[in-house]
This record gives C-alpha cells, sequence and structure tokens, in this order.
C-alpha cells in the first residue's frame, strides 16, 4: 500500500465514521513496513487536513468530525505512548488550551486536540470553566508561548475579555498571544478582536497555522 | 406594570410557560418557536429576528425573550429590538439555577428537558447523525451523566430515559426542579424589560 493510497483510505474512513476501518488501515500500513512516524507524517497530517477543510466548509457532520478526532487519537496513541510530549527536536511549541470561565462547551477543545499534538504541539489542557488567572499562570508554569481560550456563546465568549486584560495588565502581550476559538467566533469573527484574541481558526485544520503564526509573532519558531 | 407581556420562548418551555400562566404566576401572550431551532443557532436567530419585526406595532406592552444565549447574537437582538431577555445561559441553567447548574456542569452532565427527552432520537440519529456506537463513543469521552430536569408537569418517562441513557452509555440520574427558578427569572426579566429604554412597543 503506497501512501497516497493509505492517505484516501484514511480519509474515505474518516468520511465514513469508521474507526475500526482506520484502525485495520494502520495494522496493514506497519504490517508493510511503514513507521508509525511515517504514518502519522505523511498519512495521519494530510488526511486530517483534508477533513479540516471540508469540515471548515461545512460539509463534515458533526459524527464525521468526531470520528475524524477519534482516529488521529488512535493513530497518536500507537505512535506516541499516551502522556507523552513531542520530543524537543519535533515540538512546535507549547500551549495552554481550555474553556474560558462559565463555558462548558467542551466538545470543540477536545476535538482539536489530537490535531494539535498530531502537528507535534505540547498541550496542556485545562478543562472547563477555566479563570483568566489559571491560563496565566499555567501558561507561565509551563512556558507557553500561546493560550487557547475557547467559548462557545456570546456571553461565554465576552469572558475571555477579562484574559485579555490579565494578560495585557501583566505586560505578557509580546510574549504570550491569545488563541480564540469555538462556534461563536465562526459565526461572527467581529468578536474576535471585541474579545481581545490575537487571532482565531476556524477548524481544527487551521488550528496548527494558526498557532504557527501566533508562535512566530512572539518572537519563537518559524516564519510561518 | 402597564401593557401585555409577550413571551416569547422556546418550545422546550412551552408547556412549563403555559402552566404558569394557568396559573396566575405569570400574565400574558406566548409566542412560541419550534425548539429544533437550537439545531441550527444562525437560523434560530433570523427566525427570532423574523417573529421580532413581525409582531404588530402600536399594540402596546413588552416583549420578553425566553431564550438562553441560543444563537451568535442573541445579547444584541434584544438590544437592537429593545426587548427584555431572561438572565440565563441557556433552558437548564433557567430551571436549575446559577449555582446548581455549574455544579452539574463541572460533573459533566448533559440535560434532558421533558419536550426534548420525546424527542431524543430524531434529535440524535436525524439531527446529528449520531448513530449508537459514536454516540457512545461521543457522550462518554465528553459527559459524565444525563441528567432529566422533571419540572414536575408530566410523569417522568422511564422507559424514553432508560432507552437515551442505554444509547449513550450514559448514567441516568432525575433531578426536580419544578417551575420556581423559573417563575422567579420570568418576573425578572419582565421588570427588567420595564426599564429598557424604548422597552415598550408602541
Amino acid at each position: 500500500m503506497d501512501v497516497p493510497d493509505c492517505i484516501g483510505k484514511l480519509i474515505k474512513a474518516m468520511m465514513e465514521v469508521d474507526r475500526a476501518g482506520a484502525s485495520v488501515l494502520m495494522d496493514h500500513a506497519l504490517a508493510e513496513g511503514m513507521s508509525p512516524e511515517l504514518f502519522m507524517s505523511d498519512v495521519l497530517d494530510p488526511a486530517l487536513l483534508a477533513v479540516g477543510k471540508s469540515w471548515g466548509e461545512q460539509k463534515v457532520s458533526l459524527a464525521q468530525a468526531f470520528v475524524g478526532a477519534k482516529i488521529a487519537e488512535d493513530v497518536l496513541l500507537r505512535c506516541l505512548p499516551k502522556g507523552e510530549v513531542p520530543p524537543t527536536a519535533l515540538r512546535k511549541g507549547i500551549v495552554v488550551i481550555g474553556n474560558i470561565e462559565d463555558d462548558f462547551h467542551s466538545l470543540g477543545r477536545r476535538m482539536i486536540i489530537p490535531f494539535l499534538q498530531a502537528s507535534n504541539w505540547e498541550v496542556h489542557d485545562l478543562g472547563n470553566d477555566v479563570t483568566a488567572e489559571t491560563f496565566v499562570d499555567k501558561a507561565l508554569q509551563v512556558g507557553a508561548s500561546i493560550v487557547a481560550a475557547s467559548a462557545m456563546m456570546q456571553t461565554t465568549a465576552l469572558n475571555i475579555r477579562k484574559l485579555r486584560d490579565l494578560i495585557d495588565g501583566r505586560g505578557l502581550a509580546r510574549r504570550l498571544k491569545l488563541a480564540v476559538g469555538g462556534a461563536v467566533f465562526n459565526w461572527r469573527p467581529e468578536l474576535v478582536a471585541e474579545v481581545g484574541g490575537d487571532g482565531t481558526a476556524g477548524n481544527a485544520g487551521a488550528v496548527d497555522a494558526l498557532l504557527s503564526r501566533l508562535l512566530f509573532q512572539a518572537g519563537e519558531g518559524k516564519s510561518p | 406594570m402597564t401593557g401585555t407581556t409577550t413571551w416569547l420562548t422556546c418550545g422546550v418551555l412551552e408547556a412549563e410557560l403555559s402552566e404558569l400562566l394557568r396559573r396566575g404566576e405569570i400574565r400574558g401572550d406566548l409566542l412560541v418557536l419550534d425548539s429544533k431551532l437550537h439545531m441550527v443557532p444562525p437560523h434560530l436567530e433570523k427566525v427570532l429576528s423574523s417573529a421580532l419585526e413581525r409582531r404588530p406595532q402600536g399594540k402596546g406592552g413588552r416583549v420578553v425573550l425566553v431564550y438562553g444565549d441560543c444563537c451568535p447574537r442573541m445579547l444584541d437582538i434584544a438590544r437592537t429590538f429593545h426587548v427584555g431577555r431572561v438572565d440565563a445561559t441557556n433552558c437548564a441553567q433557567l430551571l436549575l439555577g446559577k449555582d446548581r447548574y455549574r455544579e452539574l456542569m463541572r460533573e459533566e452532565a448533559f440535560f434532558l428537558l421533558p419536550e426534548w427527552a420525546a424527542r431524543w432520537k430524531e434529535i440524535f440519529h436525524i439531527e446529528l447523525g449520531l448513530g449508537r456506537e459514536v454516540a457512545r463513543d461521543l457522550m462518554r469521552d465528553n459527559r459524565g451523566s444525563l441528567v432529566y430536569l422533571d419540572t414536575g408537569l408530566v410523569p417522568i418517562p422511564r422507559s424514553t430515559l432508560d432507552d437515551c441513557a442505554e444509547y449513550t452509555g450514559l448514567p441516568l440520574k432525575v433531578e426536580a426542579v419544578g417551575l420556581d427558578r423559573l417563575q422567579g427569572c420570568l418576573l425578572e426579566a419582565e421588570t427588567a424589560a420595564e426599564t429598557v429604554e424604548g422597552g415598550y412597543l408602541s
């Protein structure tokens, strides 16, 4: 099985909500001698990019997006033992992620984490209902250059403003960038500026590019 | 309070508002929109705006939106049309109160209200395209329990809830909520609507 064939089959499994089929596909690829690293970089990455693009174009159902993320997670678990962070040489950067205070809609956040890990980001997930102070304290503790705050609704999105104010108030704006995301930002992009976000991504496939850009703006990483 | 109150409400709470009207705990008219609009928030926004635009002028009184933060511009809609809105992010919080809602959400509750409980198959299968296996994976990854909010107006639909719990793989809990908190929120919103500049439709 060559790489393009493998990519096509993995995309098909994701679109057909066939998690078991994706697992069998990976078994075959590894049995035929493909390394786990190659499967991640040359098969999983392009497949996620394709599915992420369809997601952005709203051609993907909730079930397809969710299973796509689960397949990515399955691949990562087999290629990268649970809890292990990417080797420093490969790591793009460190990001602290969570749903902002009062927001409990975790699905989108949880779905992008495997995408980020597959793209060699070290991710610290704080969960739901996270205060501005917790975000910033954790970022400083782990040396993150980016905090990513998720919100589903207009009222909870406005709580991100507290995070913006705290980052600015502590004089961290140059080295700690604020990514924002969640359904409400897709529906009304002007809210990104209103809450003081440094950028957003409309879908999981676009998050890697957003974070790479923000990392560069924070004075780290390569020019995207 | 002068003039009539129009409660523009999501169908998920139609029975509860009707009961409060019947008891005389609130006064006014109900204008009900399909609860399934919740599935496509931008569409809900259009339908809601359209309902407010169509409302006859010159009738007097006030409008209170009985909606949480269910579409991208809900707060703006309330401001634009100078109408009141209940102070809650969603219908579960409206029934539970903010503190209990937060407690249950921290336990990763997935709420079912009586009107939605009867439609759960339609929502999961048709609206979300979730087959049993994917539904179980998704719900167990993201939620800790299924919590039915019992408003006391209909018998608890045990069999339906058991089916839903089995389908999603989540343990079922029943929380008795009654109508007191809802009533309090409605009356607060009605009072606040009086003070909204231009809050009266004249």
